[in-house]
């Protein structure tokens, strides 16, 4: 064995050398459920396969590409569906056999100095998953989906996003056949950047519209998820 | 069937109580992924269910989430997500009937003792 060997060893990502009970009970509840013809494993399978490839990093393209391209971004307002087809995302056939929810319509919300927008899901947790990815734990909860609706500008305040009073904020409520995405405004100080350069600040909070574009912030927001306090049936 | 929440189920239970959360065991083993390794699949499964053969007829998407968020805030309000999103969806299948409590038990035996063969 070399020198390089040891190193490789030395430097190998750890591993779970255990089993744990919420494993099993994944497989547990897949079997019977394909034993029981609920779904076939070819439809598990590419499900998984779908939910392992999608990410946002198309739709922040989509966002970089329209502020360079005037043209593009009248595509991306007008018909959202075929933006997306430029940016590698078809929605008719997101996995290539189907999509994953009904069919649905996509619309990107265009922010303006003035308007801000931020979308959510009152009713469950649909989300523009093909072109975002899945969505972030908070999004899902009943907390958020009902306090952004109620509160919209206290709920933006502990992403650690303060609006000015005079910037309107608009909470958009996603449903089975509509979804959104926030397109924000440009920010300063990225003038001369291409493509890549910016859509790496578009990240997914921006695009659900809980943060804004910065220079120098290429990560989400930790968020702390919290229980209601007064839950809808109390 | 009475409010979902009020469903015990055995299996889950003791699995809760073992607790073998994602942050726990990525901690344990210094694993830096955030979601642990089964999550796709539970995706895959959700996903199936919704849009597969019979399984929105069984259980919708509606249904599913609404039971998830109860039971997310009640009797799994311990486990973190995607945990406690697994669990609920187990605790649907198994209180609608779809599931057999005595059927999981045996294949959660049954699937560790497979996993545990080598």
């Amino acid at each position: 064995m070399t020198d390089h060997d040891h190193d490789h060893v030395r430097t190998v990502a750890p591993m779970v050398d255990e089993i744990t009970d919420f494993e099993v009970l994944e497989i547990a509840v897949r079997e019977l459920c394909i034993e029981k013809g609920l779904f076939t494993a070819d439809d598990h399978r590419s499900f998984t396969e779908f939910a392992e490839h999608i990410g946002p990093t198309p739709a922040a393209h989509m966002v970089a590409r329209a502020w360079l391209d005037p043209e593009f971004k009248k595509l991306v307002l007008a018909d959202a569906i075929a933006a997306s087809r430029e940016v590698g995302v078809d929605w008719l056939q997101p996995t290539g056999f189907g999509t994953p929810s009904d069919f649905t319509a996509l619309h990107v919300l265009e922010d303006s100095p003035t308007l801000h927008h931020v979308i959510v899901c009152s009713l469950c947790s649909c989300y523009p998953r093909p072109i975002l990815g899945n969505s972030p734990e908070w999004y899902r909860t009943p907390n958020y989906r009902r306090r952004i609706v109620r509160w919209p500008r206290q709920v933006l305040a502990e992403f650690g996003l303060y609006l000015p009073e005079d910037v309107a904020i608009r909470v958009e409520d996603s449903n089975q056949k509509h979804r959104f995405m926030v397109m924000p405004v440009r920010p300063q100080g990225t003038q001369g950047w291409d493509e890549d350069q910016l859509a790496a600040i578009v990240t997914r909070d921006c695009l659900i519209g809980v943060a804004l574009p910065k220079v120098g912030v290429t990560s989400n927001a930790i968020t702390d998820t919290r229980p209601a306090i007064h839950p809808a049936n109390h | 069937m009475c409010s979902i929440e009020h469903v015990e189920i055995a299996p889950l239970a003791k699995i809760v109580e073992r607790h073998q959360v994602w942050s726990h065991i990525a901690a344990k083993y210094g694993v830096e992924n955030p979601v642990p390794p089964w999550k796709t699949s539970l995706d895959g499964i959700c996903d199936a269910l919704d849009q597969g053969g019979c399984g929105p007829e069984i259980l919708s998407f509606v249904d599913r989430r609404n039971e998830e968020d109860t039971l997310s805030a009640t009797v799994y309000s311990n486990l973190p997500y995607p945990e406690n999103q697994l669990v609920s969806l187990a605790h649907s299948l198994v209180a609608r009937g779809v599931i057999d409590e005595t059927e999981l038990q045996e294949r959660l035996t049954g699937i560790r003792a497979r996993l545990e063969a080598g």
